[in-house]
């Protein structure tokens, strides 16, 4: 039983993990357009949660690569040449980060549901 | 009588195999993104058996009957999917960890079916049977 806890332990923290970066994908496809914004990206780590080894996100760190300049001499935030800092954002990118933590994410439930399935059918022998 | 106790240990051995497994494979699966990990899987049910317990019993009599798998005896080793591994060194493939979980799945079943039949018969034996 107490194996099957520890996969449940593992999943969950997969799922955690994977959500948060959902999170923070979501964040920056909606600051696509903010003048000035950095795309936000969290880093995968191995922990330990009781006896499983669990994975968790590291700090939040800004993505330090050069910001989009954008023409627009009628922007408010433009300077003398017409061009403002837009965001580093790439939609592709976030758009496949947000595909791929989706996928990372239904794989883990998947692994949460079996482990809880086990667990049934191994406490099944006993109603019996 | 003690071969069917030897038939309940055996499918309980069987069922804590498949329970360590499932756990590698769900940290496998957690860790599908993390940089630098390496995929973990059990040596097969079988080939743990025929490698043998950590110790062995004397057996004095041919009809002596040894003790099955020991499922603390149960070590990871990595594995490595063909063409899984990404450029920042993570090896794990979902496909190929969703082929393991299925496959726990399956022999964690017939664990508790054997399990289940075995205890019919026991059942039967003493006159209860359903």
């Amino acid at each position: 039983m107490n194996e099957i806890a520890k996969t449940m332990a593992a999943a969950a923290s997969g799922m955690a993990a994977q959500a948060a970066r959902l999170r923070l994908s979501s964040e920056n496809i909606a600051n696509a357009d903010t003048p000035g914004y950095r795309r936000k990206l969290v880093s995968f780590e191995e922990t330990l949660a009781g006896d499983a080894r669990a994975v968790a996100t590291g700090p939040v760190r800004l993505d330090q690569s050069e910001l989009g300049r954008v023409h627009d001499p009628n922007h408010p935030l433009a300077g003398a040449d017409g061009y403002y800092d837009g965001s580093n954002v790439d939609m592709m990118v976030e758009i496949a980060d947000a595909r791929e933590a989706n996928r990372s994410y239904e794989a883990n439930l998947r692994m949460f549901e079996q482990a809880r399935q086990m667990a049934g059918s191994l406490l099944d022998l006993l109603r019996r | 009588m003690d071969q069917n106790l030897t038939l309940l240990r055996l499918a309980s051995s069987l069922a804590a195999h498949a329970t360590a497994r499932q756990g590698l494979v769900a940290e496998n699966v957690a860790h599908a993104d993390t940089p630098g990990y390496r995929a973990r899987d059990l040596a097969g049910f079988a080939e743990t058996l025929d490698a043998g317990p950590g110790f062995t019993p004397q057996t004095t009599r041919p009809g002596h009957l040894d003790f099955g798998a020991d499922p603390r005896g149960f070590e990871a080793q990595e594995i490595a999917a063909f063409g899984a591994e990404t450029p920042n060194g993570n090896s794990v493939s979902l496909e190929d960890q969703m082929i393991r979980a299925a496959e726990t799945r399956q022999s964690h079943e017939l664990a508790l079916g054997v399990y289940r039949k075995t205890m019919d018969i026991l059942r039967a034996g003493i006159g209860r049977a359903r």
